[in-house]
């Protein structure tokens, strides 16, 4: 199972810019499955910054963009496709 | 062996974004509103002929997150500077950022007369029911009963009035070709620890339409129903469930009016 | 009509001297007397000998016009709007903005009598809000002051010359009587050369972009910026002093007026001349920066007599004593209300201080 996953690429990417992040939360709770959640590290900045990976709680990443709207930060520079 | 990848961007930088980290605390949907504006001016293909007026409040920093010619206006005056922007060069796309103690209060002259003209220019009205620049004042939109610090005891209608709604007095004038109003927090759904972002999405949509109105010729207004959890006193995440409970009944969202039917394209 | 006729109010006059000097947005909201301006303006409007007045608008008040007037001049547009003493007041707000984003605007002010609402005389008892700055944060203006119809119609070519070249409000002020008052004058010749304006807000095409903001939240940013307003208005202060000398040369005495005070200082000037009495006037046409050179000139040259004849209740006259310096006397005299100073009031003040008095009132009488 795992290394069926493993061997197909992850079909979005979303870039954190993890210094930019102030830990709101907001793209967490917005994904609909759940690909974002909060560092228990800390940034620079002092804040718990979010962190993506593809296979999230409730499926894998869509690029559906969500995270990127309501990020007030602009922490979430980029979200993208796999090129088929 | 591992053929190379390749990722095709779908959303990412503004060429409108400085890049500038913003003052705004987290979450902040001043912060969220900051992006929309990029966006929307990038889609037009904007930037280069854009002005934006920045406020008194939150949003008196704006130009620093937007890369784009942009004046500072004083408290409230905000409409008259655009206004006096689009007149003398009606070719540039000039829009602004109010607070809702600036636009609402020290500033309803300002917008109801800018408006009642039918101004062609775009005014964005971040209304989060508080002063959050100076610490949480009561605002003119502040609703009944909520806690201030210069309302202790909770906002007393007796005494202070009721909430003003901006979007219903620029509805009762000829002046305004676009009005609506959006519900920008994240708000909650059925499912406890889950939010939806259509507040975003709507806005960034009625951001371009309101640019489309004003290139029409036509005033467009925005009110964006916001938070301030910082002055509110609650977590962020409770701030967005108060805003949907008290102030989206307060202040519906919606369009309002839509003279040239920008929507419908 | 003709256009323009050439036997015209101040306020017309001014008018029509702001469109020979290329206005291109007025704003203004009515208050009594400086309402010939909008109305002259108005009227003017749309016509083909004025292509470039592209904006007239009655703003909904003093401080919309004055905000409407920033947006205009942030643009780089030549930006005019009027009032009088009340809406100056409202006014002060965005002239401390539009001194702090370095703004070319030029503002008029038609004094009108006492402080609240007073009454329609003339009065200069805006001397200190216009030349001390008036609003909040400590800056300075150009303020200029006319003292005929056809100075009215003159002033605003050298406002806007002075704004544009140093980036700053201009204050032309007048008074009631100058604004109301009808002479003949042959107006100036359309001037109006463009002037470069490289910082102005014009949408950033195909350049760095730029911002005009009063904002400075690092201390050490608001202290560098305060002080280059400073040090513009120290060249401005050296500069652009200006003063029109009447009979100086030999004067005993000299009387230091503005505006429709220089004109009954000038008519006394003449009547004491033929009586023997050495008295000269000095009339500031820059108020600031106040022309204190010129006034160190007369104490050097040996004038040890100053009178300062002004509609207050004695403002200019603190310019003289800061310019004099202890080196000579200054006497001021002041009407207040509307009313103007009686001749034979302002002869016995002169007399009393003239070496030779002609003496024709007793002048302790007058004092008193
Ligand atoms: C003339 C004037 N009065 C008062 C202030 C202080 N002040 C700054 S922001 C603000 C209110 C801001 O509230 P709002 O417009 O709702 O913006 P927010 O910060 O909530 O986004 C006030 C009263 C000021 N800067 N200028
Ligand atoms: S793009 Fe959509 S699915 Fe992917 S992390 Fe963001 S919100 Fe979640
Ligand atoms: S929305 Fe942005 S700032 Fe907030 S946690 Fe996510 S990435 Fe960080
Ligand atoms: S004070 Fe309130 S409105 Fe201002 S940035 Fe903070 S949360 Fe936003
Ligand atoms: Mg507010």
């Amino acid at each position: 199972m795992i290394a069926a996953e493993e061997a197909r690429p992850p079909r979005a990417r979303v870039v954190v810019e993890a210094e930019r992040c102030k830990g709101c939360d907001l793209c967490v709770v917005v994904c609909p499955q759940r690909n974002l959640h909060l560092a228990t590290g800390f940034n620079r900045g002092g804040y718990h910054p979010a962190v993506f990976r593809y296979h999230g709680d409730r499926g894998d990443c869509t690029a559906c963009g969500l995270c990127y709207w309501v990020c007030p930060d602009f922490a979430i520079t980029e979200v993208a496709r796999l090129v088929p | 062996m591992s053929a190379v990848l390749r990722y095709e961007t779908k959303l990412g930088e503004l060429p409108t974004l400085t890049g500038t980290p913003t003052h705004y605390c987290a979450g902040c949907e001043h912060g969220t509103l900051t992006r929309l504006l990029a966006s929307a001016v990038d889609a037009r293909g904007a930037r280069e002929r854009a002005v934006l007026v920045s406020s008194v409040g939150c949003s008196v920093l704006a130009h620093e997150y937007l890369n784009l010619d942009a004046v500072q206006a004083p408290h409230g005056r905000a409409p008259a500077v655009m206004a006096g922007i689009k007149r003398v060069r009606p070719d540039l796309l000039v829009f602004g950022v109010q607070g809702d103690g600036d636009a609402v209060s020290i500033g309803l002259l300002e917008l109801m007369n800018a408006a009642n003209r039918g101004e062609p220019i775009s005014i964005f009205l971040v209304n989060n029911a508080i002063y959050g620049m100076t610490g949480g004042q009561m605002a003119p939109t502040t609703p009944p009963g909520m806690v201030t610090t210069t309302t202790p005891a909770g906002r007393d209608v007796a005494s202070t009035g009721r909430p003003i709604d901006a979007t219903k007095l620029l509805l009762g004038l000829e002046g305004p070709s676009y009005i609506r109003r959006v519900f920008l927090p994240v708000a909650p759904t059925s499912s406890p620890d889950t939010f939806n972002a259509r507040g975003a999405l709507e806005g960034e949509a009625a951001i371009r339409h309101a640019f489309e109105t004003q290139e029409r010729g036509g005033f467009s207004f925005v009110e964006f129903v916001s938070t301030c959890w910082v002055n509110w006193k609650v977590s962020i995440l409770e701030s967005k469930r108060y805003a949907a409970r008290v102030l989206a009944p307060l202040f519906p969202p919606g369009l309002y009016r839509d003279r040239f039917g920008v929507e419908g394209r | 009509m003709s256009d323009p006729p050439e036997f015209l109010k101040g306020n017309e006059a001014l008018a029509y001297g702001a469109l020979r000097a290329g206005l291109t947005a007025f704003y203004g909201y009515p208050i009594t007397p400086s309402s010939e301006i909008p109305e002259t303006l108005a009227a003017a409007f749309g016509r083909p000998s004025y292509p470039r007045f592209r904006v007239f608008l009655q703003a909904a008040s003093e401080l919309e016009a004055i905000n409407l007037a920033i947006g205009s001049a942030a643009t780089g547009a030549r930006t005019m709007t009027a009032t009088s003493g009340p809406g100056f007041s409202l006014k002060q707000e965005g002239i401390s903005y539009a001194a702090a984003m370095e703004l070319p605007l030029l503002i008029v002010n038609v004094n009108r009598a006492g402080p609240g609402l007073g009454n329609l005389g003339p009065e200069q008892s805006d001397y200190f809000q216009a030349t001390r700055g008036g609003g909040h944060g400590g800056y300075r203006t150009i303020v200029l002051a006319p003292d005929s119809v056809a100075e009215m119609a003159r002033m605003p070519s050298l406002a806007f010359a002075l704004a544009f070249r140093y980036r700053t409000p201009v204050i032309v002020l007048a008074d009631a009587f100058l604004g109301q008052l009808k002479e003949d004058l042959e107006l100036p010749e359309v001037a109006a050369e463009a002037v470069e304006t490289p910082w102005a807000v014009t949408g950033a095409l195909g350049r760095e972009r730029h911002v005009l903001a009063s904002i400075h939240l690092e201390l050490a940013d608001q202290n560098r910026h305060s002080r280059h307003l400073q040090e513009k208005f120290a060249t401005i202060g050296r500069l652009e002093q200006r003063a029109e000398d009447v009979a100086t040369d030999d004067a005993d005495v000299v009387i230091v007026a503005y505006g429709i005070c220089a004109r009954i200082a000038r008519a006394a000037v003449v009547a004491l001349r033929d009586r023997g009495c050495k008295v000269g006037l000095l009339r500031p046409i820059s108020l600031a920066p106040f022309p204190r050179d010129r006034i160190d000139d007369l104490v050097l040259s040996g004038v040890r007599r100053f009178l300062v004849l002004e509609l207050n209740h004695g403002q200019m006259v603190d310019d003289v004593q800061l310019a004099v310096a202890g080196r000579a006397e200054v006497r001021s005299v002041t009407e207040v209300g509307g009313l103007l100073p009686s001749m034979a009031a302002l002869g016995a003040a002169v007399e009393s201080m003239s070496d030779r008095p002609a003496s024709f009132v007793d002048a302790e009488e007058v004092d008193a």
